[in-house]
């Protein structure tokens, strides 16, 4: 898996770049610069551009722009916006085409070393890696009438692994129960959500997006 | 009356009738007018009566009386109308002294004959008088004076002294030294002075016409038809000295130019009162018209004259200048142009750049330069005060936005600085985490440090939030307030009309409008529905937030809102609060937006 990363702050950009190669990855490239950032990409074609949403020269919106472009230029390239606030709005704009490589997590994030290098691996193979925060929140706006009610708890909890991005093997890591297990809960959740299952993983949790956006 | 000087045409109610006349005063010159009409017709039938009596009433003599009628029932005319004004008792006086000759001549006595012999052309003194002071009321200059005295020595004092000398008539009762080459001297003399005094009076009355702008020139008409009446008067006391007899025709045209000046005098003095009429006009237009331009054009209605500039007074660099800012120099009396400086409380507030004719009438000036000064003086002061308002304005303005600065540079110190070295820690903390592997202790440990970093963080997030909200900055409101609404605890209706993004002060502003509406309601209202809407309205930015909660929301007093209401108002918007106990609340923030 080879990484290119971005960031204007050396000291957290480094740590990452020592975290991912303790997880097995090859970070090719670091930079502090949008411009910097898409130079790499174009030359290292990186499985994943991990990039921090503000960047300079304007420390606002810039990291997120990139993104953009790399996702609309460079298909094969997995991008994984950080930022020190996750927002819902942000989240649906970067996931609008599609959660096909995407990722878009939290910073903290990077504190839970397994699970970060989890997400970067996720989405560098074309999967996804949304923000639990970010679920919730799509969860939180539900209203009591909505299907989502009528799921039991561990389906409300599969459900919010689900459009974080993570496998059926994923959660039933995260969750300690079998991969049988989840596979029998997903199946109730499309039911009970009256959703077409799809195993396939990106697009699964692009219908559910879809469907909590709604 | 020998000076001259009569009461100025335009007093401007100056003189105050129930003042130090009192009203018997008023009361007994209304009667004294009144008895002077019956007094006049008699005084006119008198000067005729021996025709009456004899031969009957003669072309001539209908003619005399009409002059002389005309004369005192205009002086009477005027003189009701406008007792301010001396155009009407000069002229009554004229009216009498016109009769006077004719009256005193059927006197039985020589004395009294006599008498009337020597006043009996002292009505032309009168009439030159109300041609040279006519309409100022003063002696326009020294000529005009000396001319007038002329005038007087040639029909008063010369007529006496002629009569001293004059031996052939029997009647004559001031005759001292007989001798007819003396007295013809002196009649000739009479005669030639008189002449050129006319002439001069011409010359006058001619070059005051040709320095005249159009609005004087209306005004002069009394003066130039008098004269005319003079030069053909004139005519005939040449045509009758030449052919030594008089000349019948000329005679009686000069009779009809006399009796058609004292009508043109009085609608004289009723224009001049016109004129003082479009003056308190003026004032009451003024009222209205705070602005410079219009003010100056008020001024030009009032003074007739189109071509009149308003130049203001600018103490800070001694000089004048016109509405557009140019400076404006004060040109010399010759050029046809005259100024009239407007001065409030000794000190200057601007100039009148108008028709030099306007010195002419300088109490017309006066009163509408007095009127303007007010008006300037009240534009100056709203002038001022809208120039310290927008200052203020200004300034708060400058403070919000810095304030503003401020706290984003601290959100953004905040996240450069200890937020993203509270990540690095967390993160250090995570690959620790996977290498102490084994001791349950450690890792333990290690854990609650991890959890609290990550608490300090949230708090942190929380925090650098609260200082400034940079996805306004950063992304704009419209997604600034999509986050907030997915972060809030109660379910939202969102409905943001706008095309493009609103100034950054403004945005931000509306973006805690909407913040803190939220958290009112959360926390206060028990609604079941919230709206938050976004829109543009006439040059407007409107921000509502609407719940239908239980009301009654305390706005004034230290509310969060009221510091947005000042926030706002420091940006030329406002804020408004409607909470009506039970009938929900209505926050609606407005801000001015091009």
């Amino acid at each position: 898996m080879r990484v290119v990363l971005a960031d204007d702050s050396v000291l957290l950009r480094e740590g990452v770049a020592r975290l991912l190669e303790d997880a097995g990855m090859e970070v090719v490239g670091q930079c502090g610069s949008v411009d910097d950032l898409l130079l790499k990409v174009r030359s290292y074609s990186p499985d994943v551009a991990i990039v921090d949403i503000r960047m300079p020269p304007t420390h606002t919106h810039e990291g997120f722009r990139a993104a953009e472009e790399i996702r609309a230029h460079y298909p094969s390239v997995g991008v994984l916006v950080l930022s020190q606030f996750v927002e819902l709005p942000l989240a649906m704009r970067l996931l609008a085409e599609s959660a096909e490589g995407t990722g878009y997590l939290l910073k903290d994030r990077v504190s839970d070393v397994e699970e970060f290098a989890d997400a970067v691996r996720r989405v560098g193979e074309g999967g996804s890696a949304i923000d639990p925060t970010i679920v919730s929140q799509l969860l939180g706006r539900r209203r009591d009438e909505s299907p989502v009610a009528r799921l039991s708890q561990r389906e409300r909890a599969v459900l919010e692994l689900m459009a974080e991005g993570l496998s059926n093997q994923g959660i039933a890591d995260r969750l300690t129960v079998t991969e049988r297990a989840v596979q029998k809960h997903i199946t109730s959740i499309f039911r009970k959500l009256g959703l077409p299952e799809s195993t396939d993983g990106h697009r699964r949790v692009l219908a559910v997006l879809a469907f909590l956006r709604s | 009356m020998s000076s001259g000087e009569l009461a100025p045409l335009e007093t401007d109610g100056a003189t105050p009738i129930g003042g130090h006349r009192g009203i018997l005063a008023v009361r007994a010159a209304r009667w004294f007018r009144v008895a002077l009409w019956p007094l006049g017709l008699a005084a006119g039938i008198g000067a005729v009566w021996p025709s009456l009596s004899g031969a009957g009433l003669g072309v001539d003599d209908a003619l005399y009386l009409l002059a002389g009628w005309s004369f005192i029932a205009s002086g009477l005319v005027g003189w009701a109308r406008r007792p301010e004004n001396r155009v009407g008792p000069v002229m009554v006086v004229t009216g009498f002294f016109w009769f006077a000759a004719a009256l005193w001549a059927q006197a039985e006595g020589e004395i009294l004959f006599t008498t009337g012999v020597a006043l009996r052309d002292f009505w032309t003194v009168l009439v030159v008088l109300l041609l040279v002071t006519f309409p100022s009321g003063r002696l326009g200059s020294r000529i005009d004076g000396a001319l007038l005295a002329v005038f007087f020595a040639v029909l008063l004092p010369l007529n006496v002294l002629w009569l001293l000398f004059l031996e052939e008539a029997t009647w004559n009762a001031f005759l001292v030294w007989p001798n007819t080459r003396v007295a013809d001297s002196i009649d000739t003399a009479q005669r030639a002075i008189l002449l050129a005094a006319i002439a001069g009076l011409m010359t006058m009355v001619v070059r005051r016409w040709l320095e005249a702008g159009a609005p004087l020139r209306r005004r002069l008409i009394p003066v130039v038809v008098g004269n005319a009446a003079l030069c053909v008067y004139g005519l005939w006391l040449v045509v009758a000295w030449i052919r030594d007899e008089p000349a019948q025709l000329l005679g009686r045209i000069s009779l009809l130019a006399f009796a058609f000046v004292p009508l043109v005098f009085l609608v004289g003095i009723f224009r001049a009162r016109m004129a003082r009429s479009a003056v308190a006009e003026l004032v009451v237009e003024l009222g209205a018209i705070p602005d410079p331009a219009g003010l100056r054009d008020a001024l030009a209605r009032s003074l007739r004259d189109p071509s009149l500039t308003l130049a203001f007074w600018l103490p800070e660099y001694e000089a004048y200048a016109d509405l557009e800012g140019r400076q404006v120099e004060l040109r010399h009396e010759d050029s046809g142009r005259a100024t009239t400086v407007i001065d409030r409380d000794d000190e200057h507030v601007a100039v009148l750049l108008h028709d030099a004719a306007f010195k002419e009438e300088p109490a017309l000036l006066d009163a509408v330069s007095a009127a303007a000064g007010m008006a300037l003086e009240n534009a100056r002061l709203q002038a001022e005060l809208r120039a310290r308002l927008e200052e203020l304005r200004g300034s708060r303005a400058r403070i919000v936005e810095a304030a503003q600065g401020e706290r984003q540079r601290l959100e953004r110190n905040l996240h450069d600085g200890a937020q993203q070295r509270l990540v690095a820690i967390s993160l250090e903390l995570g690959r620790l985490e996977t290498r102490v592997g084994g001791d349950p202790a450690t890792m333990e440990l290690v854990e609650r440090a991890k959890r609290e970093a990550t608490e300090s963080l949230r708090e942190l997030r929380e925090l650098a939030r609260g200082i400034h909200p940079a996805l306004v900055t950063d992304h704009g409101l419209t997604v600034a307030l999509e986050a907030l609404v997915a972060r809030s605890a109660i379910p939202i209706d969102l409905d943001i009309q706008l095309d493009h993004r609103l100034p950054e002060a403004f945005e931000v502003a509306a973006y805690y409008v909407v913040a803190e509406g939220i958290t009112n309601v959360a926390k206060y209202a028990g609604a079941t529905t919230t709206r938050v809407t976004v829109r543009r309205s006439g040059g407007r930015a409107v921000v509502e937030v609407i719940d239908d909660g239980v009301g009654g929301a305390d706005t004034r007093g230290g509310s969060g809102l009221r510091g947005l209401a000042d926030r706002l108002e420091a940006l030329g918007g406002r804020l408004r609060v409607w909470s009506p106990n039970g009938g929900g609340t209505r926050v609606r923030a407005e801000m001015p937006c091009v």
